[in-house]
């Protein structure tokens, strides 16, 4: 316990700082909230008109209603779980700046981590529960009956967790491929294709066919949007929910473990750059 | 209290065709030139002294630092600070060290000042009356009072270079280390800069590395200096100690009616000397001769130099520790 406390208070003040940074830029970040529930409705027009020309009324296990739910909810897991660690990384990298960290008595990950969490209380504020209340709402309507479970809803919010660790160190390994390469750029665009198909975001992975879908969903990036999304719709027998839930587990310690050993690595020849 | 034992850093300084197509190439099959930036360099600085620390661009300076630091692991050699390796438990060493990179900033560019303050305050764990106690001493010294409410991003240079210091000290440090803490400032807030990092030696008997490349910096604060060059040391004393050793050279500055006039003087054949022992400075207002005093006595040089042209104005002066320092780089650059 006195661990936790004194990590606590240790990083307490990056978050802090993380939400008064986010606060900074308001403006900005309503703008970016704007447009990605424009998205959302897009994309919901789209599947729309994908079900009304296939003439039924569900499409792999999937009715419209769940479909709406999957659009926006994918979208809310998407913006809780992004990580901006790879650039921030890579640019603190390339200007040598990371070396400000590193006269501080802190972690660099947890560092940049709990900063991150300051930036992602606002969005729980500002985007999470009123989209939420929203979805809620909307699926009262279709359905005809409360569809929210609290413990569905804390098992969720476990699985969010897990998977926003897991992209934040998954997105932090590929800034430290700055220490190797001079320009990330592509790097980072390629990763964020990846990610945004391979984890479910674009389309819910149960519409790919047999042999595909169950490999996609053993790769990481299931984990990250995907899953956490397929449980608040409470599509997971319990025995399932065990199964996905370890295999967030394991692909976090994976990614801990690889970004520890880079960065050990790195410490040891390390060259920073800039005088 | 600072130990340094034969430490050297190499670089590997990746050969690469430009391209993406030599990005590529380079991941899988390397080539490196090996730079060493710090070569086998050893030097101990006791408790509470403040040491300069000069060379010219590239002489290895703040690799040092970021070697004395944590940040960067010697490539061989031994670092011992406050009985502890600096790299070996990074965390745990530098909450005793304070650090300044002029270039950079350690406060939260988007936050009040006063909120970069208040988490240094927890992240170094400091207690409150400790805290009020330093600031208040900080703010007096460094008058950090105007702007402390402002984003740190709408500060002045010189606003920012205060309060990086102030930040570097918050939390009491054994060692501070400073890499050019005076870059680009005026003489106003370089004297404050000064006072500030005088008060803290003298209160706090902080042991204080410092390097810059102004030389005034180092003549109000330092008494011990130590140059390196080329990643070498080429000297580690006191700066009076080496103001007699280079203080034999004097300097003759004239303006002429003719700078064509000048080219009849031939010194070396004069005078017997050696090249060495005369340098010479041109510029259209402006000529300089520095000469070893020691060989050509002052009142020779003068008549030999009045006899052949004709002077608009002329004086002797000692050389100042600048030219001292350019004649040490030149010494190195010429073995
Ligand atoms: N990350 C790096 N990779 C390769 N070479 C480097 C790196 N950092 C520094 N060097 C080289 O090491 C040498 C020393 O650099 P350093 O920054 O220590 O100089 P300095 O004395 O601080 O100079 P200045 O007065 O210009 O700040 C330079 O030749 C530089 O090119
Ligand atoms: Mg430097």
């Amino acid at each position: 316990m006195k661990k936790i406390s004194d990590f606590i208070n240790l990083y307490k003040p990056f978050t802090k700082a993380g939400i008064q940074s986010a606060m900074a830029y308001r403006t900005s970040f309503l703008c970016f909230a704007l447009g990605q529930s424009i998205y959302c409705f897009v994309m919901y027009f789209i599947w729309k008109a994908v079900f009304m020309s296939s003439g039924e009324s569900t499409f792999m296990e999937f009715t419209m209603a769940d479909m709406t739910v999957y659009v926006f909810l994918s979208n809310l897991v998407g913006f809780l779980t992004n990580s901006d660690s790879t650039d921030n990384l890579a640019d603190e990298i390339h200007d040598g700046s990371i070396i400000m960290r590193m006269i501080k008595p802190v972690n660099v990950d947890y560092s940049i981590l709990t900063f991150e969490v300051g930036n992602k209380v606002m969005i729980i504020t500002c985007i999470f529960l009123p989209v939420m209340i929203g979805v809620e709402i909307y699926r009262y309507a279709v359905l005809g009956y409360v569809a929210f479970s609290i413990v569905n809803f804390l098992i969720f919010v476990v699985s969010v967790v897990l998977s926003y660790l897991l992209s934040f160190y998954l997105n932090l390994i590929f800034g430290y491929l700055a220490f190797f390469l001079l320009n990330i750029w592509g790097f980072s665009i390629l990763k964020g294709s990846i990610i945004s198909f391979f984890s479910g975001a674009l389309i819910p992975l149960a519409f790919f066919p047999g042999i595909v879908r169950t490999i996609f969903e053993q790769l990481p990036f299931a984990s990250i949007i995907y899953v956490p999304t397929m449980i608040y719709m409470g599509k997971y027998s319990a025995l399932e929910l065990v199964f996905v839930l370890s295999k967030q587990l394991f692909w976090l310690v994976v990614f801990v473990v690889i970004s520890r050993m880079i960065w050990g690595w790195a410490q040891k020849r390390l060259a920073v750059q800039g005088g | 209290m600072i130990y340094v034992d034969g430490v050297t850093k190499e670089f590997k300084k990746v050969v690469k065709d430009s391209g993406l197509k030599g990005s590529v190439k380079s991941l899988f099959n390397r080539k490196y030139n090996i730079v060493k930036a710090v070569n086998d360099i050893s030097f101990h600085v006791p408790k509470g002294e403040i040491l300069g620390f000069i060379g010219a661009n590239g002489a290895g300076k703040s690799t040092t630092i970021k070697m004395l630091t944590g940040i960067l692991t010697p490539t061989e050699g031994r670092i011992e600070i406050n009985g502890q390796i600096p790299f070996k438990n990074r965390k745990k060493y530098v909450k005793e060290i304070g650090v300044v990179f002029g270039q950079r900033t350690q406060l939260w560019w988007d936050l009040p000042l006063v909120e970069t303050f208040s988490v240094l305050k927890q992240v170094y764990q400091v207690e409150d009356k400790a805290f009020n106690e330093r600031m208040a001493f900080l703010n007096e010294v460094l008058e950090l009072n105007d702007f402390i409410k402002s984003p740190v991003r709408t500060l002045s240079l010189g606003q920012r270079m205060r309060a990086d210091l102030a930040a570097s000290m918050i939390h009491n440090p054994k060692v501070l280390f400073l890499d050019e803490p005076t870059i680009g400032l005026d003489v106003a807030v370089k004297n404050n800069i000064r006072k500030a990092i005088t008060e803290i030696n003298e209160q706090e008997k902080t042991t204080i590395i410092l390097t810059t490349h102004d030389l005034n910096d180092i003549e109000s604060l330092c008494k011990r200096i130590v140059m390196i060059d080329k990643g070498k040391l080429v000297y580690d004393g006191s700066l009076t100690e080496m103001k007699t050793q280079f203080g034999k050279y004097r300097e003759v500055n004239m303006s002429l009616f003719s700078n064509e006039d000048f080219d009849k003087l031939n010194f070396v054949s004069e005078f017997k000397v050696n090249d060495e022992d005369i340098k010479i400075n041109r510029s259209k207002e402006k000529i300089t001769v520095t000469f070893n005093s020691e060989k050509i006595s002052i009142s020779n040089m003068l008549s030999y130099i009045l006899k052949n042209v004709q002077v608009k104005d002329i004086s002797v002066n000692d050389v100042n520790i600048e030219e001292i320092i350019c004649r040490m780089y030149g010494k190195e650059v010429s073995d």
